[in-house]
């Protein structure tokens, strides 16, 4: 599209000149005289087409002056919809900036946060921020717990998050990042929005665990990993191996708080010149005391474009989860990639459960938009037993 | 079109220079849209026609060829002085080159060429290898003033913005001012050996090329220049430091003893003005009224590129320059940065697509797409030799046709036969003993490395002499003795790719100059490149001219004559015009 309106534009601004031609020279170096002495009367210096001009002053907003507004996409939770936004920053210092920024989706999902950030210090090394943040998701859904809950069963839930934290990225070398943060966060849930019941009119405490608290924990969190992939945002060969480590420190009376261990393998295997890659990911995801008692809306789940993609978002939750992606990825052009791909996974109550008994799978088949190290439009189509699911999304899928 | 045709009047052509300004536009709203169809069709393509075909006779009272016919020197009657810097957006003229097809839909003869088929010198142009002898020791100098920066103190000056090479620049202890470039950690003596080989070759083809060196850099040679400015990450302007060019330094192939082997390029002489599209022409230059895309020696990059991989073919990568010589200026063209040529650039060995497809092509994302990959091209199966000096760069499978640039550019598009001809005498001019050379200037300190690219680039070389010099009639440089005898050259059999042919015969004919008519006055016939002069050459004028044909069963575009055409002077005949026959070409390949 943005190489047709190139073109239009540049075809709409060129039309031929009219002149009459030099002739009657009396040697060859005469003749080119003639015409560079008829050149010289029509100087006038260079003007960008109209083209040039546009592309050159997106660039200037967009590229060239780090400090300013800039166009924000991202999700405010998954499910919202189609989200847009905007942002301002502005830099002190070599490698610091505030900003707050917002977002808004068709659903009505919205998120206002600002911070600041500070990177690249150590030699590139350390990079830290805070951030204070807020969203309010209107129709998150719930299905009730476990593996086999029917998606007819949807009902919705609404929470608006509150956060306060601050984090820091450490790579002692390229390859090894470690990370870490605490912070404040405080859950508001209210009845969902949307043509689904909300989640109090169909559900118990029983079946859907802490509903009706709202709660606040200090949550600190550690991670691990060595990564050597060329970019989280593209890769096509390397590979992730990471462990992470969640503490939700209740402060609401009545609550306990809970800890959450995560471990993700991604590997890229690039085949004949990277022709194909191969890619594939395990993840688990485990609460790690099956006495505490951890809110519905924080149990892990599967189900979205980034993990089940044949089936909705958060379709699954339950105390524990397992989940396994493979793609089979071609490269028709520069910056166009395309996928076929398998995932499968599971949720259980207890963590013995998590077998590759009874997984819920998919197939599909996608197209990924990226840059050297993003990938800024993924659209893929995948086909459970649930039915055929569309996702449209920035990111790589893992 | 015919020899004389050596300008095109540059007003009836499509001016780039004119695109999107308020007169260009009033013409196209107001005058076109308002004329009728006819009428506005005749303005808009029959006359520029009629006039550019007209020319040679048109020109001057009447005469086909001028009597400084042929010119060896192109001629530059205009003070520059108003050529402004200009900067070419990179995004932009990626994109517009890659999905626009920017320059004129027609693809004649190149149109700077003067009437015996050549090149003459120019602020573009210097004509060096084939045209006269080059040395060795004069093409491993190549366009060296100096021995590079004065070891001692380097004070850096500025940091490095544009390009993807890290660097920066400094002034010598002489004051000499340098940019700084360095190799990737990946691939050692890479960047910097292609660079400076590269330079030499290009210089030798004829190209204006900038001075780069190899030079030794350590790091406590470096102090910073109280004035030198830094712009971080914030995008604030600052104070440079020592510590800003740390991450540089990071980046670069450091030695086993500390230090760094560094390309240096010296300051361009003049005025910088920015760089030189491959469409179109400067609208701040008088002298410059060719289109770009119609001057052979950026056709011919085709060939050149194709010979050294040179696929990063832009705008960004050229530089002119405003030289005051005399108290008059005129702007001179470089092509700069070929050091991302052979199979390595600025950031390490070119991805395998480079060299064999564009940055987009329709047709194969199409058919990959729906193959799942499986549509295979070549660039996915050669195998190659690789060295970290010298990336992937290979001559066995290396088809000169097929080449291609990163992203197309104009001129190269519109390369047609007696281009890739004219161009491949040059590339066959370059002796193995003269690769050799030029290529030990690269300073491998592996063997294997210079021998690799010594190697290739005969391997390349050999396959673009097969392919250019046998496309069409390969006759060149004939002569007419007072012996009467007609000799010349084969360009295809003295390059070793092809046997002498079988006969050569010659149509004599005798041409009036005043009125471009000719009468045939014999025919000749030999078994070798000298053939006899007609009876009736003594009678036949001030001007004779010979189409000369080549008989080999092998090369039927042979038979297509080369038309040489003579005039009587005082010491004998000379030639002044060469006309090469060549099928008519289609349209511009997108």
């Amino acid at each position: 599209m943005a190489a047709l309106m190139l073109m239009m534009l540049v075809s709409a601004s060129t039309a031929r000149p009219q002149a009459s031609a030099p002739i009657g020279a009396a040697s060859r170096a005469g003749l080119i005289a003639s015409m560079q002495s008829d050149k010289s009367t029509r100087l006038k210096a260079y003007e960008p087409d109209r083209a040039e001009a546009i592309i050159h002053k997106m660039e200037k907003i967009f590229l060239l002056d780090p400090s300013g507004f800039y166009p924000y996409f991202s999700s405010v939770y998954p499910g919202g919809g189609l989200t847009g936004g905007a942002g301002y920053r502005r830099f002190f210092g070599d490698k610091t900036n505030w900003y707050v920024q917002g977002l808004y989706s068709v659903a009505n999902y919205k998120l206002l946060e600002g911070g600041v950030q500070s990177k690249d210090h150590l030699n590139r090394r350390l990079s830290f921020g805070t951030r204070l943040g807020w969203r309010d998701a209107t129709q998150v859904p719930y299905y009730g717990l476990g593996i086999s809950t029917n998606p007819d069963d949807r009902t919705n839930f609404r929470f608006q998050q509150t956060t306060a934290e601050g984090n820091t990225t450490y790579k002692p070398i390229p390859w090894i990042v470690m990370k870490g943060g605490l912070g404040y966060e405080h859950w508001a849930l209210k009845p969902g929005a949307g043509t689904h019941p909300s989640i109090e009119t169909v559900h118990t405490p029983a079946t859907a665990p802490g509903l009706g608290v709202s709660p606040t924990y200090i949550h600190s969190h550690a991670s691990a990993g060595i990564d050597w992939r060329r970019s989280p945002g593209y890769a096509r060969r390397g590979g992730l191996y990471q462990v992470t480590l969640d503490d939700y420190n209740s402060v609401t009376t009545g609550s306990s708080g809970f800890q959450k261990l995560t471990g993700e393998v991604v590997q890229h295997v690039p085949l004949m010149r990277e022709t194909w890659v191969l890619a594939a990911r395990g993840k688990v995801e485990t609460l790690l005391n099956d006495n505490d008692l951890v809110p519905y809306f924080m149990l892990p789940s599967l189900g979205g474009g980034h993990n089940l993609r044949g089936y909705a978002n958060d379709r699954f939750r339950d105390r524990h989860s397992m989940l396994m992606n493979a793609e089979f990825r071609w490269t028709p052009a520069i910056g166009l990639d395309m996928a076929v791909f398998y995932d499968a996974g599971k949720v259980a109550s207890r963590r013995n459960d998590l077998s590759f008994q009874g997984l819920k799978s998919d197939v599909g088949i996608g197209a990924r938009f990226h840059g050297l190290a993003a990938t800024p439009l993924r659209l893929d189509f995948a086909v459970g037993n649930e039915g055929w699911r569309m996702v449209l999304s920035g990111g790589p899928p893992f | 079109m015919k020899v004389g045709e050596w300008f095109c009047p540059e007003g009836l052509r499509s001016n780039r220079e004119l695109v999107g300004t308020k007169e260009n536009k009033a013409t196209t709203m107001s005058t076109l849209s308002q004329q009728p169809k006819r009428s506005r069709m005749i303005r808009e393509f029959l006359l520029p026609a009629l006039a550019f075909l007209s020319l040679p006779l048109l020109a001057g009272p009447g005469q086909k060829f001028y009597p400084d016919d042929p010119i060896a020197t192109e001629p530059e009657t205009q003070n520059a002085t108003g050529a402004a810097p200009w900067k070419i957006d990179l995004f932009y003229d990626l994109m517009l080159n890659q999905f626009a097809h920017p320059g004129e839909s027609a693809r004649p003869r190149a149109m700077n060429v003067n009437t015996i088929d050549e090149v003459p010198d120019s602020s573009w142009f210097t004509n060096r290898i084939l045209s006269r002898r080059v040395s060795l020791e004069e093409a491993v100098r190549g366009p060296l003033t100096s021995d590079g920066p004065v070891p001692g103190k380097w004070t850096v000056i500025r940091a490095k913005n544009e390009g993807a090479a890290p660097g920066f620049t400094i002034r010598d202890s002489a004051g000499v001012t340098w940019f700084i470039a360095f190799d990737p950690k990946s691939n050692p003596e890479g960047a910097t050996g292609a660079a400076v080989v590269a330079m030499r070759i290009f210089w030798a083809l004829g190209y204006f090329q900038a001075e780069y060196h190899i030079s030794r850099l350590r790091r406590e040679q470096l102090e910073i220049d109280p004035e030198a400015k830094f712009i971080p990450a914030s995008g604030r302007q600052r104070s440079m430091t020592l510590h800003d060019i740390e991450p540089v330094l990071e980046r670069g192939a450091r030695d086993s003893d500390g230090s760094y082997r560094v390309l240096a390029s010296r300051l361009l002489p003049g005025k910088i003005l920015g760089g030189f599209k491959y469409y179109g022409t400067r609208p701040d230059d008088p002298n410059d009224v060719v289109p770009h895309e119609h001057r052979r020696e950026l056709r011919a990059l085709h060939v050149f590129g194709a010979w050294t991989n040179l696929v990063d073919i832009k705008a960004q990568n050229t530089m002119d320059t405003l030289i005051t010589e005399n108290g008059k200026s005129r702007v001179r063209h470089y092509l700069l940065d070929v050091g991302s040529t052979f199979g390595i650039g600025a950031n390490g060995p070119h991805d395998y697509t480079e060299g064999y497809e564009y940055l987009f092509e329709g047709d194969k994302t199409l058919k990959r797409a729906a193959s799942f990959g499986f549509y295979l091209q070549p660039w996915q199966t050669i195998s190659y030799q690789e060295h970290p000096a010298i990336g992937r760069f290979e001559g066995t499978r290396f088809e000169p046709d097929a080449w291609k640039s990163r992203v197309p550019a104009a001129a190269l598009l519109r390369s047609l036969d007696d281009d890739n001809f004219w161009a491949a005498r040059r590339v066959a001019a370059f002796s193995d003993e003269l690769i050799r050379a030029i290529v030990k200037a690269g300073k491998y300190s592996d063997p294997a490395a210079e021998k690799l690219l010594a190697d290739v680039l005969i391997a390349r070389r050999n396959k673009i002499s097969q392919t250019y010099l046998t496309r069409i009639n390969p006759v060149v440089a004939p002569v007419v003795h007072a012996s009467g005898e007609l000799t010349f050259a084969n360009a295809a059999v003295d390059a070793g790719v092809a046997s002498p042919p079988a006969s050569y015969s010659v149509t004599w004919s005798a041409l009036d100059n005043a009125t471009g008519a000719t009468k045939v006055i014999g025919e000749t016939k030999s078994g070798s490149n000298r053939v006899p002069t007609p009876a009736g050459l003594t009678a036949a004028g001030s001007f004779v001219v010979a189409d000369i044909r080549v008989g080999d069963a092998k090369y039927p575009s042979w038979s297509k004559p080369v038309r040489a055409t003579f005039r009587r002077t005082s010491s004998g005949w000379g030639l002044v015009a060469l006309e090469r026959e060549i099928d008519a070409p289609g349209a511009p390949p997108k």
